[in-house]
């Protein structure tokens, strides 16, 4: 358990002392900001609609992406992540320590960006405040499924960055919205499906709740046995 | 203080030693090889180590760091296999409490203070007493002073020591050192010596690699040669150190009657061939020793002033090539 405890201190302190947190804070606190002049010009009925477009589409995997890549991709890639592998603990220790820590700073500006918002918007009518609820909910679990999912392709590759901007752009963005094939591979899609069950009424056709729940668990657990299997068989890159 | 070190021999470990029969070396490398694509960086080496310090020496990019690695567990062997204490080093994180591994890349958590890395280091090995072990191990390299400053504002030589104290806070056996004294500055570099001595005289299996000969000579008993991912030799240094000083040197002499001092010269057994160029005489000889003898003797006896004596191949590049060659 100190290991552990460890792993998760020293993770923390790395994400947590860069200029990326504040970006990241500030990138979370644009829907707020929007909230807020909404609120100040009289509010607006429609509050799923920007939590969906701004949070679920934007803010929650773009802060999931730099976060999760961040938590293991920069230590792997400036070298510092042989300190933590080169001691007898096991790596899925170490796999788990990242994505715990990325899933829970991920959550912790995504989640109250997500409740401040909805309230402003919808001036805390109680209908306002079922759906803002209800996003929270999703959004907590999609949270938890991106940034699992960056850990786990920043153990694989250097271009973790790259390849995640590639996904949630092109995959879930432009060809989400042409094939509806795609939405069961989208990890979008599956919050969605999983905040309009509780009650949050996302518009167009949402992925039924089961189905929702498969993908966002699936993602979940592979990306962590995907990281665990890939840290256990870590290589350092580069030397002579 | 030789060590057992048994080149290409993997199959009798540590044949020097007269003990029991099943003794397990520290550390034993067995036709290990590493390739990337096409271009193989490690070369069916195999050697064995006991207790002692023992250099591993080679030019940049002879394949040191990726022998390191693969003893380190960090980088998987193509073929043959690396075993600490007798077990394999690839995949089993247990190993990790046996030996401690400082890098090359300077790279630490520059976030974290000199204490808070030892500390680090000192939770994720499951030490009884990590403060203690903590403080013990950065008085040990004399970073006492600078511990609660963070690592971002250390020169490199305090970053060595920040990387050798978490290596050495669990107290492992065996410690891996990969260019341990690049950024020292002279007396941290003989502290550091002195250090390592210190722990090879108490029975820890220490290796550390370097591309300068004087380093190697001043600190290690034994010593492995690397060139172009071979294996060149390995021993006793002193008797490396003779391989090294008695191959055939070639020698440009400039002198008051080189016609006559070349003449002179090829009468010497110990003189292969001369060459008149650009008026210079250029010298072969078998061996150095005998050379540095034989020179001055036969100008002095012909009356014949030497100007200038230099050796055209003694960088340590030739050095290592010979030694693969032989």
């Amino acid at each position: 358990m100190t290991a552990f405890s460890a792993l998760v201190g020293v993770t923390l302190r790395g994400l947590l002392n860069r200029r990326r947190i504040i970006l990241m804070t500030l990138l979370a606190g644009i829907p707020v900001l929007l909230g807020l002049f909404v609120y100040l010009r009289g509010g607006r009925p429609d509050v799923d609609r920007v939590l969906g477009i701004l949070i679920v589409q934007t803010v929650m995997p773009l802060v999931a992406l730099v976060l999760g890549t961040a938590a293991l991709g920069s230590e792997i890639e400036d070298g510092t992540a042989v300190y933590l592998l080169a001691k007898p603990v096991p790596r899925w220790q170490v796999a788990l320590a990242k994505i715990v820590v990325a899933v829970l700073l991920t959550a912790a500006l995504v989640v109250p960006s997500v409740i401040l918002t909805g309230l402003l918007i919808g001036r805390g009518s109680s209908e306002a405040i079922g759906v803002t609820l209800a996003f929270a909910f999703g959004c907590f679990v999609g949270c938890t499924a991106y940034s699992s999912a960056f850990v786990a392709l920043s153990a694989f590759t250097s271009r973790a960055l790259v390849l995640g901007l590639a996904y949630v752009l092109l995959w879930e963005g432009s060809l989400g919205g042409l094939l509806k094939g795609t939405r069961f591979l989208s990890i979008r899609q599956a919050t969605l499906g999983l905040v309009d069950a509780a009650g949050g009424e996302v518009g167009g056709e949402p992925l039924a709740v089961d189905i929702s729940l498969v993908v966002l668990t699936s993602v979940i657990v592979g990306a962590f046995l995907l990281a665990s299997w890939k840290l256990a068989r870590f290589e350092v890159r580069g030397g002579d | 203080m030789t060590e057992p070190i048994a080149p290409n021999e993997p199959a009798a470990p540590a044949p020097a030693v007269a003990a029991a029969p099943a003794i397990v070396p520290a550390l034993a490398v067995e036709h290990v090889s590493r390739w990337y694509g096409n271009v193989v960086a490690v070369n069916d080496i195999s050697f064995a180590l006991g207790p002692g310090v023992t250099g591993l020496l080679g030019p940049n990019g002879a394949g040191k760091s990726t022998l390191l690695h693969m003893m380190a567990g960090l980088l998987q062997p193509s073929a043959g296999s690396v075993l600490v204490e007798g077990e394999t080093a690839w995949r089993r994180p247990a190993m990790y409490s046996r030996i401690g591994i400082v890098p090359e890349r300077e790279a630490v958590h520059s976030y974290l203070t000199g204490r808070e890395f030892v500390l680090l280091n000192a939770r994720l090995q499951g030490v009884a007493d990590p403060a203690g072990a903590t403080a013990r191990a950065i008085a040990t390299v004399e970073l006492t002073d600078a511990a609660d400053r963070a690592i971002g504002g250390y020169s490199k030589g305090m970053r060595q020591r920040a990387k050798l104290a978490g290596a050495l806070v669990h107290e492992p056996t065996v410690l891996l050192l990969d260019e341990p004294f690049n950024g020292m500055d002279p007396r941290q570099r003989l502290h550091m010596m002195g250090l390592l001595r210190e722990m090879a005289a108490a029975g820890k299996t220490i290796l550390f690699s370097s591309h300068i000969l004087e380093e190697v000579e001043r600190l290690a008993d034994a010593i492995l040669v690397v060139h172009s991912g071979r294996l060149a030799a390995a021993g006793d240094f002193r008797s490396i150190r003779r391989l090294m000083t008695d191959r055939p040197h070639t020698f440009t002499v400039r002198s008051s009657d080189d016609r006559r001092l070349a003449a002179a010269l090829l009468a010497e057994p110990s003189i292969f061939g001369v060459e008149l160029v650009d008026g210079l005489v250029s010298i072969r000889t078998a061996q150095y020793g005998a050379f540095t003898r034989v020179l001055p003797r036969v100008a002095r006896d012909a009356g014949i002033t030497l100007y200038e004596v230099a050796p055209t191949d003694d960088s340590l590049e030739s050095v290592f090539g010979y030694l693969v060659r032989r």
